[in-house]
């Protein structure tokens, strides 16, 4: 038996004659991409539907909750409510991580499994980190950074800048990619064992048995909670940590 | 079916998932922080317009407290003086009454003394001339003799005069 692990399946190809982008194609991840908006924003219109001043309903309670905790989040991360506009951002990295880490659950391929994804985040967070910085002291003071303590670490400095969304990125890539391949070879090494175990069993009814994965029934829920629940979970709340402590950093230094 | 290479950045994807965040940032924004954000500052609105007005209403009450309590002690300050007055008052009209009394009764003694007097003069003129006559009736008739009368009574009344006088 064959284990493949294979990255995300393109359904449709969009051809362009734009040179450098190439033909546009429609993958699994842009598809469960969007099947994850839809989950986050109709999870949202629901708890904020029909919103009171007072004598709220529990889907009230628990969207003021998650409010309340974005903004506990971002407040007490930074320590001060300078940030409150990125509040929306880390909220909506985080829940938009969580629902795809998690999404693989139900047998999709979660999107944050493609590195394309998380380079994006990654992307808007360094953009949002240079701004802040330049915007903390002005672009000479931003490009002088570059050459403290002394001029020769400049190129390291520099590397060291790249590195902040190349790490970021890379790592909730990776744990992802870990969960996925683990499953699938968790998948395939049950299926095996399953019909090693069941072709014990004589004539037909052993042959016809050995061809369902019955061991792939229960226990790769409970590895799940590890590699997916947990990682999916813990890199989450790592990404938007990571994002809203290097934002603030850069506005102090 | 075709797949994409496990490791690596398609561009376009990468550019979709871009658009992806800042949707979902949208969409987050329009459909839970900014609902809940409003009804979040309505609620801290209502409540610091309640404790404004529960802090008013308490110094009204106390304002209207302290109106009452002035008010009250000057009423009973009030009371007091009335009650001293009415007792000054009174007193005054007691003491005039006696005074008038005793007025009254010392002018009715000084008139009775007065009519005393009177009375015990006219007795005494009284019994003068009866006593006048009284003694000319014994002279004549002692005499005998017919005396002029009125000489007589002018000695006569001298004499009594003088008895009247020594008496």
């Amino acid at each position: 038996m064959n284990f493949e692990i294979t990255g995300s399946k393109i359904f449709y190809t969009i051809h362009t004659p734009i040179p450098v982008l190439g033909d546009f194609q429609i993958t699994e991840t842009l598809i469960v991409s969007w099947i994850v908006m839809v989950i986050i924003t109709l999870l949202c219109i629901f708890l904020t539907r029909n919103l009171q001043v007072e004598n709220i309903s529990k889907r009230q309670a628990i969207a003021e909750m998650l409010v309340e905790t974005a903004n506990n989040f971002v407040r007490g991360n930074t320590g001060s409510t300078k940030f409150d506009k990125l509040i929306p951002l880390v909220a909506t990295i985080f829940t938009t991580s969580v629902v795809s880490n998690l999404i693989c659950l139900v047998g999709l391929r979660s999107p944050t499994a493609d590195l394309a994804t998380e380079a994006a985040w990654a992307v808007v967070v360094f953009v949002i980190i240079t701004a802040t910085k330049i915007k903390a002291g002005g672009i000479g003071g931003y490009l002088k950074g570059f050459t403290q303590p002394i001029p020769v670490l400049t190129p390291f400095n520099i590397l060291s800048e790249f590195a902040t969304p190349v790490s970021m990125a890379c790592r909730h890539f990776g744990n992802i990619l870990s969960g996925v391949v683990i499953d699938g070879l968790i998948y395939a090494a049950l299926a095996l064992a399953s019909s090693a175990i069941l072709g014990l069993i004589p004539g037909t009814v052993g042959a016809v048995l050995s061809q369902i994965p019955i061991l792939s029934v229960g226990i790769p829920a409970v590895l799940g909670v590890y590699f997916d629940w947990f990682t999916g979970v813990m890199q989450a709340f790592i990404f938007s940590m990571l994002t809203i402590m290097y934002i603030a950093n850069a506005a102090e230094g | 079916m075709d797949t994409q290479g496990l490791v690596g950045i398609v561009p376009w994807t990468f550019i979709a998932q871009l658009c992806n965040l800042f949707i979902q940032l949208w969409l987050i924004k329009k459909f839970l922080f900014k609902p809940v954000n409003d009804i979040l500052e309505k609620r801290q609105k209502m409540t610091e317009a309640e404790l404004k007005g529960a802090r008013e209403a308490k110094e009204k009450a106390e304002t209207m407290k302290k109106e009452y309590e002035t008010s009250l002690s000057s009423a009973q300050a009030q009371a007091a003086e009335i009650v001293a007055t009415a007792q000054k008052e009174a007193q005054g009209k007691a003491d005039n009454i006696v005074k008038e009394a005793k007025e009254q009764a010392a002018q009715l003694t000084a008139r009775a003394e007065a009519d005393i007097a009177q009375e015990k003069k006219k007795a005494i003129n009284e019994a003068k001339d009866t006593i006048g006559g009284l003694a000319m009736d014994i002279a004549g008739k002692v005499v005998e003799k017919e005396i002029n009368e009125n000489d007589h009574r002018k000695l006569i009344d001298e004499f009594i005069n003088n008895v009247g006088e020594a008496s």
